[in-house]
């Protein structure tokens, strides 16, 4: 608000601004406050419990656009578009499948088991429809983002990939990640721009090993240490009997190995975060995000601990400090003027693919 | 025009919504018109057919026309002083979202709607869900549940033969106090790990541990037991707890989100020992009823849990386990005493 303007612009007015050959990087900026999303969160949830939920796509239309319009870049807000009758018409879809599902396994399992399948299968149109329903209904200066990606690219994304890393315990993973990643950005435009995408899958590689690294560190480093002391004889000495040697051994592997669970979730969403966006491109701009480790953590530990101590109603907070973090990490690095981007027909999309994956809980957000 | 405008114009952003120009424009209101002019723009729509967004803290506010073009307004006061002028009103829940003591009261809303929830909607929708699961699922249940506690807490019982002839069908020939059958199963265990104590199953399995039968004086105490396990089985609490716990426990992974599901089982076990509590009243008074039904003196349950209460050991065993509370398992958190005193008191009152 009180920002000095630049020299040109308070000798010239704006319109006139000499034509630079690239613009200033653009830092994402982040205006929300604990408090006011909090009394949004709690006065929508309140009239969601007293209407039976039938009030809740109302409530997550108000929380999104909280969320979406305190976003900035460049001076203006991203803007929700969900319709809540829309949501609703999903999430019913939604209930309705999952009260199938679990009626079925208390009546008759087997046909649970196929419907289970048969839910599985949907799925990854499922996931398509919530990517396209997510970006149709996000603009910015009035411009909607769209998702193009295919039937057959969700089918490979998300059946033919994640089958794949299973097989192959795991170890196809991060290239299954990549692909996903790849899919999403590289089919998502705005207006009529399309976005790109160019990180190889080394890299997903490298930030899979480095997570899988922080939590076996500790334990494969006391097995190490174990294995020498057995060799050396020194849990047998008389400082420490050798069971107690042992036991301290073990106590520190698995103290270890839940740090290194506390500590996972933030750096692979720092890793991701930087490299993901820092290999995204729109038209002749780019991206660039500079999370930090230490910092995540720091965020990440304390909205867990007082999400808990709070009974959950820091929750709102603590969402609310995670956001702007990480959109105040990213940066926007125009090629041109951003007065150049040009709309297209928006399309309607339905809402149930949205609903139905959220409620199943699977997060294609990371 | 000659009209003196009742607040002064508002600075913002014209955007087309077909590009990504933004043009400075002055918004004003004018004989029920939302009047836009600057950089090469001048429009004019009724005020019915614009639209206002939701003030959301210090985010830009939307002034919509049907078109798709809209103006985007960060000049707050102006933009408020203008509405003001035109009779607008902001919608009810904006209004309360505004409002410290309305959102306190949403605060308590919530916070009795799910407290009524866990407390009455919960165990009524499990007791209602339970009386449908599958006598097959149930026996799945319970094989899952025998087959983590045998070998590990659970050891051949070294009970000779004829005394455990004699318990079994001692009980058998007891009569249920409702005269319905409950399909059961008595299993004689030796349990050093778990002590004195008596487990049901959802299937009607009760195990009976060799240690239990030690501390007893006689073998109407025994049964004073196992009529309480059979409450258990018949009023299926083993099959409600599943539930509740399942719910409490999807409930609060959801909620807690992106927490590891490490510390959202945390809670999940905590409230879990309460049902435990109220089951277990359920499963006395039925036990006591069964007692009186058969000649016997429901004190003998009293006297078993008294028994139970002085031959406690530290806790071991997971999960489903009673005679002797779960509860001591969180450390102390929540205190089981208090709660089989009042039970034992409760036994020794005479039946109305």
């Amino acid at each position: 608000m009180a920002e000095t303007p630049p020299l040109d612009a308070a000798i010239f007015p704006t319109t006139s601004r000499p034509i630079q050959s690239r613009p200033a990087p653009e830092p994402l900026k982040f205006t929300g406050s604990g408090s006011e999303y909090f009394r949004i969160w709690i006065v929508n949830l309140a009239l969601t419990y007293l209407t039976l939920g039938i009030y809740s796509p109302w409530a997550k239309v108000r929380r999104m656009q909280y969320l979406y319009r305190n976003t900035l870049l460049a001076g203006s807000g991203f803007d929700y578009h969900g319709k809540p009758i829309a949501i609703l018409k999903g999430r019913a879809i939604a209930v309705g499948m999952i009260l199938l599902y679990q009626g079925l396994t208390l009546v008759n399992p087997t046909a649970a088991g196929i419907v289970g399948v048969l839910i599985g299968l949907v799925m990854p149109w499922f996931l398509l429809r919530s990517l396209a329903f997510r970006l149709t209904n996000t603009s910015w200066r009035g411009l909607r983002f769209r998702f193009e990606g295919t039937a057959g690219g969700a089918y490979r994304v998300f059946l033919l990939w994640p089958v794949l890393a299973s097989i192959t315990l795991g170890l196809l993973a991060p290239a299954a990640h990549h692909a996903m990643k790849r899919w999403q950005h590289s089919d998502s435009t705005f207006g009529r721009t399309r976005f790109a995408f160019a990180a190889s899958t080394g890299e997903f590689y490298r930030v899979w090993s480095m997570t899988a690294g922080l939590v076996l560190a500790v334990p494969l480093l006391v097995g190490v240490v174990a294995l020498v002391a057995g060799a050396t004889g020194w849990t047998s000495t008389d400082l420490l009997p050798r069971d107690s040697g042992i036991i301290l051994l073990v106590v520190i592997a698995i103290v270890g190995f839940y740090v290194g669970l506390l500590a996972v979730m933030p750096f692979f969403v720092t890793r991701m975060q930087n490299l993901v966006w820092s290999r995204t491109s729109l038209g002749p701009h780019r991206f660039e995000s500079d999370m930090r480790f230490r910092k995540t953590l720091n965020i990440m530990v304390a909205n867990m601990f007082l999400t808990i101590v709070t009974l959950g109603l820091y929750r709102p907070f603590a969402v609310i400090r995670m956001a702007r973090y990480r959109i105040e990490a990213m940066t926007f690095v125009p090629g041109e003027s951003l007065d150049h981007f040009l709309g297209q027909q928006a399309r309607e999309v339905e809402a149930f693919g949205e609903e139905v994956s959220e409620f199943f809980d699977i997060d294609i957000a990371l | 025009m000659n009209e003196t405008p009742t607040a002064s114009p508002v600075h913002c952003d014209y955007l087309d919504g077909t590009t990504t120009r933004r043009r400075r424009v002055a918004l004003r209101v004018e004989d029920g018109h939302a009047v836009v002019e600057g950089e090469d723009i001048a429009r004019r729509d009724p005020l019915g057919r614009v639209r206002v967004s939701e003030r959301m803290g210090s985010a830009p506010r939307l002034v919509s026309f049907p078109d798709g073009a809209f103006c985007e307004v960060r000049d707050h006061a102006a933009l408020d002083a203008l509405l003001g002028a035109t009779g607008f009103r902001e919608s009810f829940v904006v209004r309360i979202q505004a409002r410290w003591r309305w959102v306190a009261a949403a605060l308590a809303a919530c916070v009795a709607v799910v407290a009524a929830a866990y407390a009455y909607a919960l165990p009524w929708a499990a007791e209602i869900a339970a009386a449908h699961v599958p006598p097959g699922a149930m026996a799945k249940l319970s094989e899952q549940t025998l087959e983590v506690l045998e070998g590990r807490f659970l050891q051949p019982s070294n009970l000779p033969q004829d005394r455990r002839t004699v318990l079994a069908r001692r009980f058998v020939r007891m009569a249920t106090p409702d005269g319905d059958q409950v399909p059961h199963e008595l299993l004689f265990r030796s349990s050093p790990a778990i002590g004195a104590n008596a487990l049901a199953l959802p299937s009607g399995t009760i195990i009976l541990t060799d240690e239990l039968v030690a501390l007893a004086s006689s073998d109407d105490e025994i049964l004073a037991v196992l009529c309480h396990e059979l409450g258990h089985v018949q009023r299926r609490h083993g099959v409600r707890k599943a539930l509740q716990s399942t719910v409490v426990g999807l409930v609060t992974t959801w909620y807690l989100g992106d927490v590891s599901s490490l510390a959202a089982a945390i809670p999940a076990a905590l409230l879990d020992a309460r049902y435990s509590r109220e089951m277990e009243s359920e499963a006395d008074a039925y036990g006591a009823r069964m007692l009186r039904a058969n000649g016997l003196s429901p004190t003998l349950l009293a006297i078993m849990l008294e028994r139970l209460e002085g031959s406690r050991k530290p806790d071991v065993s997971p999960g489903t386990k009673d005679g002797k509370e779960t509860d001591d398992g969180a450390g102390g958190y929540l205190r089981s005493h208090p709660a089989t005193e009042e039970r034992i008191r409760a036994l020794r009152r005479p039946a109305d």
